[in-house]
């Protein structure tokens, strides 16, 4: 069953920015990765499945709901997480908590202590007196109470250190196995790497391509970096699984992916004096996606 | 009911210090009275020096100065001042409040509806209020039969007061439609002080004429101090006017607020 139906959902905003006849699904117990780079319509997708903005054209529905005209029954069961931490000031930590567990029709306050000592949040300071990792504490905390089915978080781990961060994930991982499905934005490849089962990568407002973790690993690039004495002949690497050869005085960069064994016959082959392999950043990986369509220059 | 709740103990701060304000005012206006009173005939050639129009824009009517009800007709432009830069200030905080505190999200992505926190925003600032005029009508006539020995009509003294509350209720319908409309008020004090001042400075130039349609133009003058004295009554035209401007204002505000795009901050 899917949780997330997304149909040819759009907003345009003038004329730049906004979403473009944007569609996937998240199926229900999954962990979905939703990743871009800034400004690529991450929030513009959440921000309209939250019915906070509406969209120009398209739908969209969760548990199988409109999710503008079902808005307020469909978030009893939603917990969201902003990027930006938001928060009356001059409220307790308890407080505010005690005021977003009052919106949902149960008992929240077992939950909301165990989460708080999950993630080490003392309930009794004031809101304004805490530190942006702190704040973003409070918010988790505050998405997670009514123990929703279904958790969307938009850029989450921005402000928290890592002990906090694995934390943070390894409580993620825990509601997914008692059944919540998670929708997770991130410009950080790394992170969705490790938590999910699906990811969407989003450009520019569309779609690049809605693929499994494991077929992402498959298609693992790696970045190569050769320096030699003397400039190499382009065409030397000219080989299959070589992609965006760039030759710069000395150095010769290019993405590989395949049989590792090959590319290192061929760069033994060669005298080099200097040698870099690295995982592609996003960009790179995007790079790779994009070749199957004409570049925008 | 838990946003009303919530909306009212964050108001409670503000509430406070605006009441006692209120009641300040007016006990320093009324502190003045006795004395006034006493030397009425020499305040009177006094004030005649001034020009009328000067006298009609600063809301002075000699003829009723210098009972207690005309002094504190007086003294209620001011004290509706202050009142209507309450209003006005809880008015513009309804929606821009969430937008500065970026608390919208929080509070949207709750199982509510929009209508819902609206409603439950605008019933805490009319409480507060509420509130304000009641606690402020009690000090008041405490402190007015304190200060005079002479009888003055009660049901003029309590019309008097609540003009304050109708002005406010007003104040409260245009803050609120212009939260809705600008979409991000740095500062709410800025914006209602402004607004508030602009539409006292419209008012004391239309009580320079004797122009009833130009009263229209200004919250402030849809109340005639004299005419409450005299007839014990509002102006029916003015309470209808009052009425449907508050209306309008308060559905245009659930209309746009529910289609509007809430954006991140």
């Amino acid at each position: 069953m899917n949780v997330i139906e997304i149909k040819n959902l759009t907003k345009t905003y003038g004329k730049s920015r906004g979403i473009s006849d944007i569609s996937f699904n998240v199926e229900e117990g999954e962990i979905f990765g939703f990743i871009g780079p800034n400004g690529a319509g991450k929030s513009t997708t959440i921000r309209t499945l939250l019915s906070l903005i509406y969209p120009t054209s398209g739908s969209a529905t969760i548990f199988g709901k409109d999710c503008i005209q079902f808005a307020p029954e469909i978030k009893r069961e939603i917990g969201y997480l902003p990027s930006e931490v938001f928060y009356y000031d001059n409220m307790k930590v308890k407080d505010l908590l005690k005021y977003s567990a009052s919106f949902y029709k149960k008992d929240c306050s077992k939950r909301m202590k165990e989460l708080a000592e999950i993630m080490d949040l003392d309930l009794n300071k004031k809101i304004d007196d805490l530190s942006l990792g702190n704040k973003k504490k409070v918010g988790i905390v505050q998405g997670l109470l009514h123990e929703p089915k279904l958790i969307i978080l938009d850029e989450p781990t921005s402000g928290l250190d890592p002990l906090m961060q694995q934390k943070f994930f390894e409580l993620l991982e825990e509601e997914n196995k008692k059944g919540a499905t998670i929708l997770f934005s991130s410009h950080i490849l790394s992170e969705v790497q490790r938590l999910c089962n699906r990811v969407a990568i989003i450009k520019e407002g569309k779609i690049v391509t809605v693929e499994k973790i494991s077929t992402l690993k498959e298609n693992n690039y790696k970045k190569f970096k050769v320096e030699t004495k003397v400039p190499l002949n382009k065409e030397y690497f000219n080989l299959s699984g070589v992609n965006n050869v760039a030759v710069k005085d000395n150095t010769t960069s290019f993405l590989f992916k395949g049989d590792i064994n090959t590319i290192m016959k061929k760069i033994a082959a060669i005298d080099i004096t200097n040698l870099w392999i690295e995982e592609p950043d996003l960009e790179e990986i995007f790079m790779h996606y994009y070749e199957k369509e004409p570049r925008k220059l | 009911m838990n946003i009303f709740i919530h909306e009212l103990k964050a108001n409670r701060k503000s509430t406070i210090i605006w009441t006692v304000s209120l009641i300040a005012i007016f006990a320093l206006f009324m502190s003045m009275f006795p004395s006034f009173a006493k030397d009425a005939d020499e305040f009177k050639k006094l004030l005649e020096g001034y020009p009328l129009a000067l006298r009609k824009a600063l809301g002075v009517n000699l003829d009723t100065l210098f009972t207690i009800l005309g002094f504190y007709s007086y003294a209620l432009t001011f004290i509706v001042l202050c009142g209507a830069i309450q209003a006005m200030n809880l008015g513009t905080s309804i929606i821009s409040k969430e937008v500065r505190e970026k608390t919208a999200d929080f509070l949207l992505t709750k199982p509510v509806t929009r209508t819902q926190v609206m409603t439950g925003k605008l019933a805490a600032a009319f409480a507060s209020l509420v509130i304000t005029n009641v606690i402020y009508l009690a000090a008041a006539v405490g402190i007015a039969t304190q200060v005079t020995t002479d009888d003055f009509s009660m049901k003029e003294f309590i019309l008097l007061s609540l003009t304050m509350f109708f002005v406010q209720l007003m104040f409260l319908a245009v803050g609120m439609i212009v939260s809705v409309i600008v979409p991000k008020i740095k500062s709410v004090l800025t914006v209602s002080l402004g607004t508030v001042f602009a539409f006292y400075f419209i008012g004391a130039l239309a009580a320079t004429t004797e122009d009833d349609v130009k009263r229209y133009l200004s919250p402030f003058k849809y109340f005639d101090n004299d005419y409450i004295l005299k007839h014990a009554s509002y102006e029916s035209p003015f309470l209808i006017a009052g009425a449907v401007i508050i209306i309008l204002a308060v559905a245009a505000s659930y209309i746009l607020y529910t289609k509007k795009d809430i954006h991140a901050v």
